[in-house]
């Protein structure tokens, strides 16, 4: 039942025509019966009440009487839209315009309907037949031929109503399954070019209030994640490829120079120490990439609580005090109380920690770092880093946020370029952004995390 | 101590194995789950180091999970490949102690086993830690060396709790980035470094003996011993 109810363009055509035809002939049945009762019923009074008429004639006047009444009634013609018929006990006729009594009408009495031959003429007749005293007959009857003919009509009409809806339900349920398969095939054309490969293909909306617009959407925003997260991958298998081939090669030569050369142990034991750090660094690196990859599907999102922004700020600015006291930087926080947003607390402080880290980095000596938490106007909330470095020029500034980009800037400086990478990331997954701008001098890093992001639906 | 190593790689086993028993430990090393499972119901350890994924029916989860059903509180420390923020609290979830990342130092999983050991061996609720002439008052947040008082800062009274807990052991930068300030990055710069240092300057200076070493390749120790 489930099954035969499911939606289809064939399914409703044919429900549809189902429906079209019983409510025709629910308009039909109460006409149906009021022919039957009210004209016929009426008519067979009349025969009735003709034939008791007659049935008393007979009774004052004999049979000879009433056979002189009924040809005086109906004349000498045959056939006629009234008729009579007086017949003997042999069933002989005596008076009446048929002939012989009629084959198909029985001697008994009552009321019937027959077809029955008058000259070779058809007609469809409606009989009272009477018993009368002495073994005589009398049919009392009319022709029903033209209303028989009314009801053909009728029936014809009806048929004919079906046939238009059956037929018209037929085409449009046609219709309607051959654009719905259109679409559908242009559905299925497009998620087979993405299946084949090209992720950048979507859906066409048709626009207006169309019902596979709906769908279309969602699939499209389906194919939006799916092409980031491939884009993801793709980015970071680029990244590996580019930034972990290098370490590894210096590791590689620096250990078949070990195995060819064997120098003293002090100067092999030097080596390897050298080598053990060459491969922290690559673990570095790996471990720092797949934390990029995590966070870029956007998994962790599950995972979200409250989390006050500017606390983490704040642990995070004290964090990194010391080093900025070595470094002769000053390094101060400033808030204006508690903001709490959804989010993971572990990401954002590691992100507010990688953009101190990075201003540690290029603020000079006697410069100030401003490390700011508030809130702006539409509830999204910014930790904003600011130092008096040199800076980031606008040609650059969309890039530093590039896997492992480095800028001219950090040449000589420790990293491996991941860090703005990073911060992007947890920005983007808190539903926010990284803006860069300049502080004149300096560079005025903000991560602005957005206080819905939890509110929308998980990108799992 | 007694370790329980059940670990199915034999090099990544041979490395532990010589390390724990060049520092003078005892070991037992199982590659399977069924024997790791057999020998940690049966056999009283110190400390059991698992390693999550398997050979057999049973995996390192599975194996804390069902040691803990059985009621029993033996430290456990779960080595894995899987570094996922969420695979780590999973294994915690499972009744794992502590989660060390594969690939790791030898001396950073040594560091921790000794942490899990002593945390599990001192269960008694000390209000007054003592190492040498460095006292630390839980109570009243009081530090003195040689009875002269040291004035430190929230988290540098909180960075030295956690040295003289683990008094006499080797402690590493990421057991206290992670116990002191609970994060779990790696903050590129020697921030912690600069933290010890500071602290260091604060109980060691201007006493003959200093109490807060470093430990080359591994970390710090706090300890009277020379």
């Amino acid at each position: 039942m489930i099954r035969l109810l499911r939606f289809s363009a064939r399914n409703f055509a044919i429900g549809y025509v189902a429906l079209s035809i019983g409510v025709l002939a629910l308009f039909a049945a109460p006409l149906w019966v009021a022919w039957r009762e009210r004209i016929e019923g009426a008519r067979n009074e009349f025969l009735k009440e003709d034939a008791q008429r007659l049935s008393e004639v007979f009774g004052r006047e004999g049979a000879a009487g009433l056979a002189a009444m009924i040809d005086a009634q109906v004349g000498r013609r045959r056939g006629g839209e009234k008729l009579l018929f007086l017949a003997d006990s042999s069933l002989s006729r005596l008076a009446g315009n048929l002939p012989v009594w009629p084959e198909g009408i029985p001697e008994t009495p009552g009321l019937h309907a027959a077809w029955i031959t008058v000259e070779g003429e058809l007609m469809r007749v409606g009989m009272m037949g009477t018993s009368l005293p002495g073994g005589y007959h009398l049919l009392v009857g009319r022709d029903v031929t033209r209303f028989k003919i009314l009801e053909s009509l009728f029936w014809y009409g009806l048929i004919g109503a079906s046939g238009t809806i059956l037929l018209l339900g037929v085409l449009s349920g046609w219709m309607v399954r051959r654009s719905l398969l259109a679409e559908v095939r242009e559905i299925s054309r497009t998620a087979s070019a993405i299946v084949a490969g090209d992720l950048s293909r979507r859906l066409p909306i048709q626009g207006g209030a169309h019902e596979l617009d709906t769908l279309a959407q969602t699939i499209n925003r389906l194919l939006e994640q799916i092409e980031q997260l491939l884009h993801g991958v793709r980015n970071v298998s680029n990244a590996i490829a580019h930034d972990l081939r290098t370490p590894l090669a210096e590791l590689r030569s620096r250990l078949e120079e070990l195995s060819v050369t064997r120098p003293a142990p002090p100067e092999v034991f030097a080596e390897i120490d050298t080598a053990v750090a060459d491969v922290d660094r690559v673990i570095g690196i790996f471990n720092a990439l797949l934390r990029l990859a995590e966070i870029d599907t956007g998994v962790r999102r599950s995972g979200f609580v409250q989390v006050d922004v500017a606390k983490v700020a704040a642990e995070a600015s004290e964090f990194y005090q010391p080093v900025a006291e070595i470094n002769g930087v000053k390094l101060s926080f400033q808030s204006a109380g508690a903001q709490s947003v959804p989010g993971d607390p572990l990401l954002l402080a590691q992100a507010i920690g990688n953009l101190i880290d990075n201003a540690l980095k290029f603020a000079p000596l006697n410069g100030a770092i401003t490390v700011a938490a508030a809130r702006r106007p539409g509830g999204a909330v910014e930790i904003a880093v600011s130092d008096n470095g040199p800076g980031i020029p606008d040609g650059e500034k969309a890039r530093v946020s590039q896997r492992f980009y480095r800028g001219d800037a950090s040449r000589g400086t420790p990293g491996v370029g991941l860090g703005l990478s990073l911060v992007e990331g947890v920005a983007r997954l808190h539903g926010g952004a990284l803006e860069l701008a300049d502080n004149g001098p300096g560079l005025r890093a903000t991560l602005v995390v957005c206080s819905t992001a939890a509110t929308e639906t998980p990108a799992r | 101590m007694k370790v329980l190593l059940v670990e199915d790689n034999e090099r990544v086993a041979n490395f532990v194995k010589k390390g724990l028993v060049e520092a003078g430990h005892t070991i037992d090393h199982a590659d399977n789950g069924r024997d790791g499972m057999f020998l940690a119901a049966s056999e009283p350890y110190d400390v059991v180091v698992m390693d999550r994924l398997l050979p057999g029916s049973i995996d390192g989860l599975g194996i804390i999970a069902a040691l803990r059903k059985a009621g029993s509180k033996i430290p456990i420390l779960i080595l894995s490949a899987l570094s996922d923020v969420d695979e780590r609290i999973r294994g915690l979830q499972s009744g794992g102690d502590d989660y060390l990342v594969k690939p790791f130092a030898f001396g950073e999983l040594l560091a921790r086993l000794d942490a899990l050991v002593r945390r599990s061996q001192d269960s008694s609720a000390e209000t007054t830690l003592v190492v040498d002439d460095l006292s630390v008052d839980l109570l009243s947040r009081k530090v003195t060396r040689g009875g002269k008082p040291v004035s430190l800062q929230p988290r540098e009274f909180k960075l030295l709790e956690y040295l003289m807990r683990h008094a006499d052991q080797v402690v590493t930068r990421t057991m206290l980035l992670e116990n002191v300030w609970d994060y779990r990055f790696d903050p590129q710069t020697n921030v912690v470094d600069v933290h010890v240092s500071k602290l260091r300057h604060k109980i060691d200076a201007g006493f003959a003996r200093p109490l807060l070493r470093t430990i080359r390749n591994a970390g710090y120790m706090l300890t009277a011993d020379d």
